[in-house]
């Protein structure tokens, strides 16, 4: 067989998703907005066949080493895929309230989701570039979705402009490292740099540029500014997409530069990743104190979570790089659940409110959906019964086999700060005054999806501690 | 690009004792290297907007130079026919129409400018320490022209890789592009309720007897239709 | 049949939980209830089966649970004579609570909640004591806390309830933070987090050392210690111990169940179940002597002040944990258990037996307006009594046998630490019979006082028809010419379902101590009983029977001299409390004011938490304005000009956040070129 059909087998979660990408904007230009909930059911059924493609095909590199599929991107692939079926399922009920029910939306998320199919395969700077645009262009567009409202605009535009400055910083990396390493493919890189050439100051600037311009896509303190702004501003279920998929790909990404590019140089990157974990963590936890908006609360909790994976990442271990993976998995049940419980806080006329106090006496007028948000809570604040404590005990682990002894012991301070505020939302909605009921459920699919995360989050999903972990160690293994 | 970007034939390698040649593209070499760096300032610093575009314009023709003197004189026509022609110009466009209060876009940089400065001159100073400590490592090996495109134009060799090692990315950069225009129609276009429109296809599909009625007309009642 | 032991509080919880108001109060109360019974009735079995017939102990695997790296933790069952100890205590207890809790709680509309707690708690502290490795004690430990704190919280309507047990949680968060270290770095040290190899190797690991920046440090010392901290928050030892009164917010049978019999024990549990460990760290039994000699004499003062009738028994639980931790410190980890054994019988029988005057004095929790009520209760008083002698270490009841073990072994153990906690702990005993009393005279003895409580008069005027019995009551009061001080309230004895439990109780009170004695701390006995679950000192348990006569006879002593003040201070010359504080203001304050130690945290500890917060939420815009950034305020008047200045300012602003980052990053990685 030629070379490239080869190849676009290998890449067929990519060409599933780029011919139904192009199917359903077809689709929804000829049959107009009113198209929009089959075309989402659609949308999740190419989720699907991609997600089937990318766990049972071939793995192998592809298109002359400028794509690979492998155990790594295979596990980050069907997550991301899950991640993305779900955002694009949780918004209809919101979408269609809003009247802003244009067909755009699964559209441009299936586009978004190329891009991160494209970053986690990505074995060279091209295709990690190109992929990472891919997914930016399609976020900018829906941070803004809601162009009528200035929150909105102003949160994707924020959004362009910080997104712009860091694509700019990335890029100026990887013309260092191509001009000082002589190659922008990553087994080439990795092999050049295991020799004198790693030795070169100006590989190593390029990599501090390249980390920049990557710990801006999963909002890594220094790097996370536009968070807290994004999410408020942008409609919910985005600022839901925002948080999961495009956080686990970029992690993804990180994660395969570090280790496999520039597997050589990790005594330089270890020190960059560890100051990041420790301060996304610190201001994940101290900044959550004293928001008043849920929205923001899920933003500075999503930069701690952040925080928490890169210690996995800093171990640099095949035990370190699996606790990423496990973190990210967990991370994402938690933090879309949380999301599709935001979903649910609408007032009596149906309007979207996000105020914490808003959620005050909850469990008097929602008992399901309290009980679920505090489970929920409970866990992201990595209490031990519930699923949330162990994959941070799995990167503490990492840490401590490391001998990064200082790094565990702030994760743990960071998890007992942080606990502080998810146990605030647990307060107010179970011993609070009552603050005005919610309008009723309006989706039995979103009420499914919450129970869903909450029973999975809850001690049964220890069942899943197993499978989980061995697929994330199969998967780490693969880079080393 | 990888590739594209090394083929060079420029005066550098290929006579390098050509002394009246050497001398040229050194000069040419500062000249371009020196309006790009002044006009991109000028992009930033200038207070009128349109002017910031047509310091754009000059810094690119600039670059298009330089990309010339390296022997990429196919990224050189490219980059005055897509950035210059349309880029820039939708720029200017779009740059006149808008109604932007520049004094306070101005309040904004200039507070953050002193931190901004010493930013700048941190990062750049370092840059020099790179640059200056690591020239050594590179010459010599990262230069070599690869094989197979010896003797090719650079648009031959662009052209053989594209479709073919790059096929990949290539086809990848044209969904960004896509991307960008849905998020742009996305974004903007709405629809305005009682605008008149051609229908073509309406037009096509009216037959005699949906447009055409008979009446009679009696005299002093006039007609309704 | 040790799963179905451990499970079945599980799935009743989970039953009467999930199915609440679905499946009523009935059958929640039947449900979760029954379980208990059986589980405790298979407790015993596996009791007489473990540690009476001297069967073996063995291990049940139940899954395979985390595989990460070198560490394998399996989800397993370890069921020796300690676990078997335990399983008695909590299953009997347990089931007595929920059985009382019928009658108790009769009233409450969350009836299947407050049930399904209760036996999810019981889940969580069965899989404490089976745990056969650390992460898994450590996710029952977790779980404990979860439910203690929701059980203390479960009235979430009473503003001081939420207080309490969010401080109940935090305070053990500190404790648990502790406890995890001491788990993280008993793996790095063993490589293992299973209990088996990790007790089998710490003899070989006495005196070993590690180095932490610059000085060497004992290794199980630092290990211990660190678990040891865990423990302290768990059963509330000095320093840690602000919870539990606070905690007797929750329902009373919560206060037997969770603060009195079981859960606050663990941390006793744990540094026996840990013993070979502790054994290994002579230190830290030091440490551990000492804390639980101060807890114990600093709970004991306190008691002697407090009005709340609840809050006595806290703090004298508080006290009789402080004498669990000096037993195990002085090695005598046999006598730790047994007072924990039968302290669990009797100090259960005095909190339900509080939960009895508290519900026929309609929540009345103040002394002080209690008085003569032993005609009214009589089935009460006559439990309370009861428990009162076993708790003072009357002749021949329980708390007799396990008290003066543990200072007879306190004195035969003859180090320093372990001489202080003895005198201390005699000290403690003329206080705890002292205060015991103080309990009994003021509630039982004397005239009636109550018809000036708050609680007393509401349920005369305003809840006719709340419940029938009151309304027979309160209508036969308003007939009779009521005695002066009743206010017309004729208090009445509880439900059978409320008095069971007591007489069941009482029995073990009474007689726990006389039957087990020879089995948990006799010489012989002991190393049998025990059969290597935790570490028995023979030689000191033979010691123990060889000390002078004056030690076996001071307790006895100094409980008769408690007895007799208390008598002379509260019957024969009431007015001498009041002349004595009148006299010692200063002393009354301290103990009043728990010896400063809820205002010393508040000030060093809450104060600035609260300070450094608003500190960051203030200041956070601060920074940004700085910046020229009013983006915040942009994002709140969005809809007015808000297209103008949201470019402007934030943007920046976040931009050179960005940009220092990276120039910071870039600077510190070319430290080495910039360095020369």
């Amino acid at each position: 067989m030629h070379p490239t059909f080869a190849s676009i087998q290998i890449a067929a979660p990519e060409l599933v998703l780029t011919i139904g990408s192009l199917l359903t904007l077809m689709l929804g230009v000829f049959r107009g907005d009113r198209s929009l909930v089959p075309l989402t059911w659609v949308c999740v059924l190419i989720f699907g066949i991609a997600g089937v493609a990318a766990a049972t095909g071939d793995q192998a590199a592809a298109f002359g080493g400028l794509y690979v599929a492998d155990g790594f991107s295979a596990y980050l692939k069907v997550m991301i895929l899950a991640a993305a079926a779900v955002s694009a399922v949780l918004a209809l009920p919101y979408l269609q309230h809003a009247a802003t029910g244009r067909f755009e939306y699964p559209v441009l998320l299936m586009l978004a989701t190329l891009g991160m199919c494209m970053m986690v395969s990505a074995n060279d700077m091209l295709t990690l570039y190109i992929g990472l645009e891919l997914l930016s262009l399609a976020s900018y567009t829906l941070a803004a979705f809601h162009r009528n409202e200035a929150r909105s605009s102003e949160a994707g535009l924020k959004y362009f402009i910080l997104g712009a400055l860091a694509s700019g910083i990335l890029l100026y990396g990887i013309s260092l490292v191509y001009g000082f390493g002589g190659s922008t493919n990553f087994e080439t890189l990795s092999a050049t740099l295991r020799g004198p050439a790693g030795q070169s100051t100006g590989v190593v600037f390029g990599l501090v540029f390249i980390l920049a311009g990557l710990m801006f896509k999963i909002s890594a303190v220094p790097f996370h500014m536009w968070t807290p702004d994004v999410y408020e501003g942008a409609p919910t279920p985005v600022a839901a997409f925002f948080s999961a998929a495009p956080k686990a790909a970029a992690m993804g990404l990180l994660v395969r530069v570090c280790v496999e590019a520039f597997g050589g140089m990790t005594f330089d990157w270890r020190q960059i990743v560890s100051v990041v974990a420790i301060a996304s963590m610190l201001l994940g936890a101290v900044g959550a104190i004293g928001q008043t908006n849920i929205k923001r609360l899920l933003a500075y909790s999503s930069i701690a979570n952040v925080g928490f994976a890169l210690i996995g990442l800093a171990a640099g271990t095949v035990e370190g790089i699996s606790g990423v993976l496990f973190y990210m998995a967990v991370y994402l049940v938690m933090t879309l659940g949380a999301f599709v419980c935001v979903l649910q806080m609408r007032d009596a006329d149906g309007k979207p409110v996000e105020t914490l106090s808003s959620l005050n006496g909850l469990s008097r007028s929602r008992k399901g959906l309290a009980a679920a948000l505090a489970v929920l809570m409970f866990s992201l604040a990595g209490i031990p019964p519930l699923l949330g404590f162990w994959p941070k005990f799995a990167v503490f682990t990492a840490a401590i086999d490391t001998q990064l002894y200082l790094l565990a012991v702030i994760g743990v301070v960071a998890s007992v700060i942080g606990a502080y505020y998810y146990l605030r939302v647990v307060k107010a909605m179970y011993f609070d005054e009552p603050a005005p009921a919610f309008a009723a459920s309006d989706s039995r699919v979103n009420a499914g999806l919450i129970g869903i995360a909450a029973l999975f989050c809850s001690p049964l999903g220890m069942l899943a501690i197993t499978p989980l972990v061995g697929a994330a160690r199969v998967a780490a293994r693969a880079l080393f | 690009m990888r590739r594209g970007g090394r083929t060079r034939r420029a005066p550098f390698r290929t006579a390098p004792s050509d002394l009246k040649t050497l001398v040229t593209a050194v000069f040419a070499f500062y000249l371009f290297a020196g309006i790009v760096l002044l006009s991109g300032a000028a992009t930033i610093l200038s207070k009128n907007p349109v002017h910031s575009v047509l310091w754009l314009i000059l810094a690119f023709f600039n670059a298009a130079g330089l990309f010339i003197l390296l022997g990429a004189e196919f990224l050189a026509m490219l980059l005055v026919i897509v950035y210059v022609g349309a880029v820039a110009v939708l720029f200017l466009f779009v740059v006149m129409m808008l109604d932007i209060d520049f004094a306070a876009l101005r309040a904004g940089f200039v507070k953050a400018l002193p931190v901004g400065l010493l930013l700048a001159v941190v990062l750049v100073s370092e840059l020099l320490l790179v640059a200056g400590g690591s020239v050594r490592v590179v010459a010599g090996e990262a230069a070599a022209p690869l094989d197979g495109f010896v003797g090719m134009t650079n648009t031959q060799a662009l052209g053989s890789v594209l479709y073919t090692k790059y096929l990949f990315v290539f086809q990848a950069s044209g969904i960004v592009l896509l991307t960008a225009m849905v998020g742009a129609i996305v974004l903007t276009h709405r629809q305005r309720a009682g605008t008149k429109r051609q229908d073509v296809g309406a037009q096509v599909a009216r037959t005699p007897a949906s447009s055409i009625s008979n009446v009679k007309p009696v005299s002093g009642e006039g007609v309704s239709l | 049949m040790i799963q179905l032991l451990v499970f079945l509080p599980l799935a009743a919880a989970l039953i009467a939980g999930l199915g609440n108001r679905l499946i009523g109060n009935l059958p929640a109360k039947l449900v979760t209830t029954a379980a208990l019974f059986v589980s405790a009735a298979l407790s015993w079995t596996i009791f007489l089966d473990i540690g009476l017939a001297h069967g073996a102990g063995y291990s049940v695997r139940v899954l395979e649970w985390i595989v990460s790296g070198d560490m394998r933790v399996d989800w397993a069952f370890r069921v020796d004579t300690l676990t078997a100890v335990m399983l008695v205590v909590i299953t009997s207890v347990s089931a007595l609570v929920h059985l009382y809790s019928w009658g108790y709680m009769d009233e409450d509309p969350d009836q299947p909640r407050f049930f399904a707690y209760l036996s999810l708690f019981t889940f969580a502290m069965l899989m404490l004591v089976t745990a056969d490795n650390l992460v898994q004690m450590f996710f029952g430990w977790e779980g404990v806390g979860l439910a203690s704190y929701l059980l203390i919280g479960f009235w979430y309507k009473k503003p001081s309830a939420n207080a309490a047990a969010i401080k109940a949680f935090v305070v053990n968060r500190v404790g648990d933070f502790g406890f995890s270290l001491g788990i993280f770095a008993t793996f790095v040290v063993f490589g293992t987090v299973q209990l088996t190899p990790i007790l089998a190797g710490s003899a070989a690991m006495a005196g070993a050392t590690f180095n932490f920046l610059g000085a060497q440090f004992d290794v199980m010392t630092t290990l211990c210690l660190l678990l040891f901290v865990g423990a302290m928050g768990k059963s509330a030892q000095l320093g840690l111990h602000t919870w539990l009164p606070d905690a007797m917010e929750g329902p009373t049978p919560v206060s037997a169940l969770i603060h009195a019999a079981t859960m606050v024990t663990a941390g006793v549990f744990m540094v026996v179940r840990l013993s070979p460990m502790f054994e290994a760290a002579p230190d830290a039994l030091t440490v551990v002597t000492y804390v639980g000699a101060a807890t114990a004499l600093f709970a004991a003062t306190v008691a002697c002040v407090q009005t709340d009738i609840k809050r006595v028994i806290a703090y004298s639980t508080c006290s009789q944990l402080g004498y669990m931790f000096f037993a195990a410190g002085s090695g005598a980890f046999g006598a730790a258990m047994f007072h924990l054994f039968t302290h669990a019988f009797f100090k259960a029988l005095l909190f339900l037996g509080a939960g009895a005057v508290i519900h026929s004095m309609h929540h009345e929790q103040d002394m002080r307006f209690y008085g003569g009520l032993r005609k009214s209760i009589p089935i009460t008083f006559a439990a309370m009594t009861i428990g009162t002698l076993s708790l003072t270490g009357f002749f021949f009841t329980s708390g007799y046998y396990s008290k003066d073990g543990i200072l007879e072994a306190a004195f035969a153990n003859g180090s320093e630490a372990s001489m202080v906690a003895f005198f201390v702990g005699a000290l403690v005993a003329l206080l705890t019979s002292f205060y015991s009393w103080r309990l009994v005279f003021l509630t039982f003895f004397g005239e009636a006082r109550w018809g000036a409580s708050e609680h007393v008069q509401h349920a005369l005027h305003h809840d006719h028809g709340h419940d029938t019995e009151d309304t027979t009551d309160s209508d036969h009061a308003h007939h009779a010419s009521a005695p002066a001080g009743t206010g017309g309230y004729h208090p009445h004895e509880s439900p059978w379902t409320m008095l069971a439990p007591l007489v069941v109780l009482s029995i073990g009170a009474l007689a726990a101590g006389f039957v087990f004695h020879e089995a948990f701390i006799g010489a012989e006995g002991g190393t049998v009983f025990w059969n290597g679950s935790a570490v028995f000192r023979e030689p000191l348990a033979e010691a123990m029977h060889h000390v002078p006569a004056w030690v076996v006879w001071t307790p006895g002593a100094v409980m008769l001299i408690g007895f007799a003040i208390a008598y002379w201070a509260y019957m024969a010359s009431p007015t001498l409390p009041a002349r004595f504080v009148a006299g010692n203001r200063g002393l009354y304050a301290f103990l009043t004011h728990k010896w400063f130690f809820d205002e010393l945290y508040n000030a060093i500890f809450v104060k600035p938490a609260f300070a450094f917060g608003r500190l960051f939420w203030r200041g956070d815009g601060r920074v940004i304005d700085r910046f020229g950034a009013d983006g915040a305020a942009a994002l709140v008047s969005a809809s007015s000009g808000a297209a103008k200045r949201f470019q402007s300012g934030a943007v920046y602003a976040y931009a050179l956040v960005m940009l220092i980052g990276l120039a910071a990053a870039a600077t510190w990685v070319l430290r080495p070129a910039l360095l020369g």
